[in-house]
């Protein structure tokens, strides 16, 4: 198949080759050349501006950073929707990959459905290892029809793809996927400080907890990188404060108390606002111990 | 001395506003989208114009009071169409201190200069003249705004430069709604214990603890009249501005994320057109401890 891929950054790069991997042809476009070099000896054609993309490829996959980018690449001035005029063939299918406000994801689809552009929001979850390792959670939103034409791509870069629900429903799993690890982070940061200033070692109550009721993906993974101190990214702090702002606006403009998600985005704000936005998200732990700790030690 | 102002936005604040305008002697020019607003304006003296671009061109000064960023943005287009070079234009709405520094950058190339200047005290400040206001802008500017800020308020101070206005107004509504929330619960606290509020807030407003917002909102939760006053709908508006600019510069704001909660749910059970001091409704839904709600 003919498949665009515009933004590839740490996700989008090993996204868009296991598609060439697959035996498609990808048409691409980047806003930073350098970005196309890993692409230079793979069935790859590269382009001028997305509108070309979409002109040449069948489905066109999104994958950069916030609404306004998306916005930007689908409808600005040489933007996909430009595009898809100069098509011979109608049906262009624009998958976005990124993690946006659900309703600026339904304003896109369905201004995009005006020209004619099928639209399925598509965020993942497993950061850039998932990425690479083909082993994404996928969770999408759109028509039925559009799913079933998309589906057999996503697979090459997922391990598990769902249909949500209609355009916008892909988006508001994300927002659930990221109030759960967002909270589920912090929960763990919380315990194990509270273990270690209690004089109780993390190692050893993360190992008790790991068999019951408090089981979570986070307590095992996240919290084991927390006892090996690796902050490393992973997923980066800023990213998840930038969600966690997605979920909250959404709460606000629906009138929907969520008192956790609130305070733990606030923990988020003091992360970036303290420099260590580059960290894995687990560096709340830091965050925490900091505070935990006399002024000046 | 007599000036030549413009003046959009006729609402509780702005209508009170613009008499004292009038009748402090300046020559006012008006326009509403719908002329009925304007019509008090007019009866009193002021020129009606045509458009919003009309409104800047015969101006030194054009003041708008409206509700939310993208109103100012619109209204700051069109009057950039219609400003001579060294105008002012005067925006005394609450929005986001982003969208404030970005209308005072467009101003700036058209040789127009831009003066955020939210106010605090409600539709009572705004009649009896008593308004604090907060500004932001070139400091050069103070001496021509203030024949405008003592007829309308008691005090104005210039905080920075454009945008530092609004971030003033967000401490105030953040120190504000976080303390009503705080008479709210202390109201719950005292009612649950089977104690008197009305009696509590008459004890507690001569000590430490005691704020306008004990004094107002507290009063209004004491009496149970959740009548406006202030709608909450407005203050749950301000919080996000609040929060997002919280974000985006990274700083934590606990108590108020958590106020904001409140807020949401208030919203949720319907109540935004009632008083803020029905986030005492939103704690007893919670608690369950009253009936009759």
């Amino acid at each position: 198949m003919n498949v665009g891929f515009i933004g590839l950054g740490l996700m989008g790069r090993p996204m868009a080759l296991h598609l060439e991997k697959a035996g498609h042809t990808l048409h691409l476009w980047a806003r930073r050349p350098e970005s196309l070099a890993p692409f230079a000896a793979v069935n790859a054609k590269t382009y001028a501006t997305p509108a070309q993309v979409a002109a040449n490829a069948e489905v066109v996959i999104v994958m950069v950073a916030d609404a306004p980018d998306v916005e930007k690449v689908c409808l600005g001035a040489d933007g996909l929707a430009a595009g898809a005029a100069l098509r011979t063939e109608a049906g262009l299918i624009v998958v976005d990959m990124s993690t946006i406000n659900p309703n600026a994801a339904r304003s896109i689809g369905l201004r995009l459905a005006e020209k004619g552009i099928a639209f399925v929001d598509a965020p993942v979850s497993g950061g850039e290892m998932g990425a690479i390792n083909a082993a994404l959670t996928i969770m999408v939103g759109g028509t039925p029809e559009a799913f079933e034409k998309v589906k057999p791509l996503l697979e090459k870069m997922g391990k598990s793809v769902t249909l949500i629900g209609a355009s916008g429903a892909g988006q508001v799993a994300k927002a659930c996927n990221q109030i759960l690890t967002g909270v589920g982070v912090m929960a763990v940061a919380e315990a194990f400080n509270f273990a270690a200033k209690s004089g109780v070692d993390p190692a050893k109550v993360r190992e008790a907890l790991l068999g019951g009721f408090a089981y979570s993906k986070i307590l095992e993974n996240h919290g084991q990188r927390m006892l090996d101190r690796n902050f490393k990214p992973g997923f980066k702090a800023w990213m998840h404060q930038k969600d966690l702002r997605i979920v909250m606006e959404e709460a606000h403009r629906m009138g929907l108390m969520l008192p956790s998600a609130a305070a733990t985005a606030q923990v988020f704000n003091a992360i970036v606002g303290s420099g260590m936005g580059e960290n894995d998200s687990i560096t709340a732990l830091q965050l925490l111990e900091k505070m935990s700790t006399p002024e000046g030690k | 001395m007599s000036m030549k102002i413009g003046f959009i936005g006729f609402g509780t604040m702005g209508q009170p506003m613009a008499e004292h305008l009038l009748k402090a002697g300046h020559e006012l020019r008006v326009w509403s989208r719908r002329a009925a607003s304007a019509d008090f304006a007019v009866a009193l003296g002021a020129v009606r114009c045509a458009s919003v671009k009309d409104t800047a061109a015969g101006s030194e000064i054009v003041c708008t009071n409206v509700t939310g960023s993208a109103d100012v943005e619109g209204l700051a287009t069109e009057l950039r169409a219609g400003f001579a070079p060294g105008a002012t234009h005067l925006d005394f709405s609450t929005i986001a201190p982003g969208a404030a520094r970005a209308i005072a950058a467009r101003h700036r190339e058209c040789g127009v200069d831009f003066v955020d200047a939210p106010v605090s005290g409600g539709g009572a400040g705004a009649r009896n003249a008593t308004l604090a206001i907060m500004w932001g802008g070139r400091e050069e500017l103070g001496t021509r705004l203030a024949p405008i800020f003592s007829v309308l308020g008691k005090s104005a101070v210039r905080i920075g430069e454009a945008g530092a206005g609004q971030v003033a107004k967000a401490c105030n509504q953040m120190i504000l709604v976080n303390l009503i929330e705080a008479c709210a619960e202390a109201a719950l606290l005292a009612d649950a214990a089977g104690v008197d509020f009305r009696l509590v807030r008459e004890a507690m407003l001569g000590g430490s603890a005691g704020s306008r917002a004990l004094e107002v909102f507290g009063g209004r939760m004491a009496t149970r009249d959740f009548a406006a006053g202030v709608e909450a709908r407005l203050h749950h508006k301000d919080y996000a501005l609040l929060m997002d600019e919280a974000t985006r510069i990274g700083a934590p704001l606990p108590v108020a994320a958590a106020v904001w909660q409140q807020l949401n749910a208030l919203m949720a059970a319907g109540r935004g057109r009632d008083d803020t001091s029905s986030l005492l409704r939103v704690l007893e839904g919670a608690a369950r401890t009253r009936a009759d709600g």
